[in-house]
């Protein structure tokens, strides 16, 4: 009997993957642990292991389809043994109630194997059909936009050189007149992509380069999603606060080479933050909760999530005990943990279990800003960037280093006062930083 | 440059033709001193005699008989009806005499008349005065059919129409009549079956006749505004039929809307979608064809009816737009 592979549920509230890549083929051999393709999940980018030997039967989806949870997505066993031609239904699909399931349906794959026929007639005008004979595309691989589902020829121009030219690229090219097999492409296998067309349009000055237009997925389409749900959903109240920064410089270049010397890694103003962050949060439990369903939970455990762009993304990978670290275990940490989620080899447990987040802007041109709290969390703290201001102290003017730190707090469950004097704690700790060893 | 009427294109073909030509004379009702029913004719009594300008009893049937037989006899009669509805009337001398000779007796014997006669709606004249039976006409082997849509192809047209050996019925559309248009002062000939493209275009053509001509055009002039390229092309003369500039025309724009002012139903936009869907332009259709014709009913005298059973500029521009699906096209032409 052949073994299923399934789309795998990666975590609590991840409905869907993304196919990125194969990289075994129907007919190879696969041994347990091998990666047999790679997905992309709204958190991370992950290649799913084979838990079966055998050969690989069966692949009903190909690169960049998006398939549910627990959908089966092919099949290992042994040579010549029968699968079905099309995917069978998940278990939670065939056992899901008929009239509660409308967004399974929508969600299961739009898209039939290639290899399968249809015998039904589809509605094309004569020079979409003329079109489908010269590129030799099939029709029944193009959808139409015309009155019900009618095939127009320039259907069949964006959807006839898939492989060779990404879909937008193809539409680009047909816009303005350029064929795309004229164009070379930079993509894998010299696909032609968007910016190869930019770039052909941007030789002559009289075209501009097209508006691009894309459907949010994975990441960005989670990110969307959270950002509005805690927007529109939680009170934000956004407190600023300056904190003199001259003994945290101080307290930086002298651990600096021992942090240095212990772990290999530099000590960075992001480890201080963090370390105050944890401090202060301990001494008022009251801001280091989460929220959710009208439950308030007071985390014994600090576990500091830091936001980090890439590229287009957003990741919160987050520290776990902070309130019992020291500089060099963060550093030792941290740094390897932020390399990681840039390079896109972050796996979705090291994004869970956070109870407040940094986000440091602090290397941008920003004075101050109102960070979006990070659901079930109770407070976000934003960091902009150090400069150098004259400050009044003891009747006199000087001039030092001054950062803005905003602390959004989610004022169904934190009220002003407590968040105020939280941002204090943490002022003073900074500006004070032995008190950090107390 | 000169501009004169369509009108007095005609008139002025007429003349000079005349004038060339001794075998050439009219005949018609009240086409002496009167100048027939629009005018056209007007001081030509005074200048050719009533030897050539020759009235007419109220009879078509009289007329046209009377033509045949001068063309028989190596006249080349031109022919006036006051109103192209009563070429019922001279029905069978045109279809069983005029349309026939020339064939039945081996090419011996040939019918070179012109039966010129204002067509089409426009001008509050009814039910029985305002048709457009061109397709009738059309539909006959051995008569050729002009329809022009402004002076200067008038006057060529005439003049081919006069200069052609055998039948021709030349529509002069009454509404067009007043309009004007550079017309040169030399005698010139458009050769029959040689279509016009009246403006370039790349989304779709538009294939009108007679009145249909200027309002797609000026239908047209409005989709330009909007991004949408029509092509206009005027077949002029629909026997015979210029197959090739439309079948280029449609393998260019990938649409075809056909407007005329006849009735849609067993018009002649049925023989022109036809030609496109039988040619090598049915390959590179991208849109289903469409026609615009007159509504199936009798003109009504009220002037808001009347303009009512006629196709519009906004009728050619909403079928243009569909035609080019224009929702979707809208949105990928910004």
């Amino acid at each position: 009997m052949a073994n299923e592979i399934f789309m795998p549920k990666l975590s609590s509230t991840m409905e869907e993957g993304v196919i990125l890549d194969w990289f075994k083929e129907e007919g190879d051999e696969i041994e347990t642990g091998e990666p047999i393709f790679e997905i992309m999940t709204d958190k991370i980018n992950i290649e799913v292991e084979s838990y079966h030997d055998g050969i690989l039967l069966k692949k009903y989806f190909h690169k960049d389809d998006t398939v549910p949870v627990n959908h089966v997505i092919g099949f290992i066993g042994e040579q010549g043994e029968e699968v079905p031609d099309t995917p069978p239904a998940s278990d939670e699909e065939s056992s899901a109630d008929e009239s509660s399931s409308p967004e399974q349906e929508t969600a299961a794959p739009a898209q039939e194997p290639e290899t399968e026929v249809s015998t039904e007639k589809v509605r094309a005008t004569p020079a979409a059909r003329a079109a489908a004979r010269e590129k030799n595309v099939s029709l029944h691989n193009v959808s139409g936009s015309g009155p019900k589902g009618r095939i127009h020829k320039a259907d069949v121009l964006s959807s006839g050189s898939q492989g060779k030219s990404t879909p937008l690229a193809e539409k680009m090219a047909s816009h303005h007149g350029i064929d795309t097999k004229n164009v070379e492409g930079t993509g894998a296998g010299g696909k032609v992509m968007k910016n190869d067309i930019n770039a052909l349009l941007a030789e002559s000055s009289e075209n501009r380069p097209e508006n691009v237009t894309e459907s949010l997925r994975g990441v960005r389409k989670v990110t969307a999603e959270r950002m509005a749900d805690s927007s529109s959903t939680i009170p934000h109240v956004t407190m600023d606060f300056e904190v003199d920064m001259e003994q945290v410089i101080r307290l930086r270049e002298a651990l600096k080479s021992s942090v240095e010397k212990a772990t290999g890694q530099k000590l960075s103003y992001n480890e201080i933050f963090v370390l105050a962050v944890s401090k202060a949060l301990q001494r008022h439990p009251d801001i280091n909760i989460t929220y959710d369903k009208e439950t308030i939970t007071y985390h014994n455990e600090v576990n500091v999530g830091v936001a980090v762009a890439v590229e287009e993304n957003l990741y919160v990978p987050v520290l776990k005990n902070t309130e019992r670290k020291s500089l060099s275990m963060l550093a030792d940490e941290l740094k390897p943990l932020i390399f990681n989620t840039r390079e896109g080899r972050i796996d979705s447990a090291s994004m869970q279990g956070g109870t407040f987040t940094i986000s440091n802007l602090g290397m941008f041109a920003i004075d101050s800003f109102t960070p979006i709290i990070n659901k079930p969390q109770g407070a976000i703290l934003g960091i902009s960037r150090m400069k150098e201001v004259p400050v009044v102290k003891e009747g006199e003017v000087k001039v030092s280093s001054v950062t803005t730190f905003s602390l959004s707090f989610d004022h169904r469950v934190i009220n002003g006062a407590p968040a105020a004097a939280f941002c204090t704690t943490l002022k003073n700790l900074l500006e004070e930083p032995y008190e950090l060893l107390v | 440059m000169r501009e004169i009427t369509y009108l007095e294109a005609v008139r002025e073909a007429l003349s000079q033709e005349m004038r060339e030509n001794e075998d050439v004379f009219m005949l018609g009702e009240d086409i002496g001193v009167y100048g027939g029913a629009f005018g056209v004719s007007r001081g030509m009594l005074e200048e050719f005699g009533s030897e050539r300008i020759r009235n007419t009893p109220i009879s078509e049937a009289a007329i046209s008989g009377t033509a045949v037989g001068a063309a028989l006899t190596g006249m080349r009669p031109v022919l006036e009806l006051q109103f192209s509805d009563f070429i019922t009337i001279a029905m069978d001398n045109l279809v069983n005499q005029a349309a026939k000779i020339r064939y039945m007796y081996g090419g011996k014997g040939s019918v070179p008349m012109v039966l010129r006669t204002p067509s089409g709606s426009g001008t509050g004249a009814a039910a029985q005065h305002s048709q457009s039976l061109e397709a009738w006409v059309a539909h006959v082997p051995g008569l050729k059919v002009v329809q022009p849509s402004c002076g200067s192809d008038a006057k060529g047209l005439l003049k081919a129409a006069i200069d052609d050996n055998n039948p021709v019925v030349f529509y002069e559309h009454k509404t067009l009549y007043k309009t004007s248009d550079h017309v040169p002062e030399e005698a010139y000939s458009i050769p029959l079956g040689k279509a016009d493209i009246k403006r370039e275009g790349t989304d779709a053509t538009i294939v009108a006749t007679a009145a249909m001509v200027p309002k797609a055009l000026e239908a047209a002039s409005k989709l330009a505004e909007e991004g949408i390229e029509t092509e206009v092309v005027d077949p002029r003369t629909l026997v015979p039929l210029d197959k090739e500039t439309i079948v280029e025309s449609v393998k260019k724009t990938g649409r075809l809307l056909v407007a005329h002012e006849a009735v849609k139903r067993g018009g002649f936009g049925g023989e022109i979608a036809s030609t496109i869907a039988e040619s090598e332009a049915f390959d590179f259709l991208d849109a289903p064809i469409m026609r615009l014709g007159g509504a199936e009913v009798p003109i009504p005298y009220n002037p808001n009816l009347e303009k009512a059973t006629v196709p519009s500029v906004e009728d050619m521009i909403d079928s243009v737009k569909q035609m080019v699906h224009y929702d979707t096209w809208r949105e990928n032409h910004g």
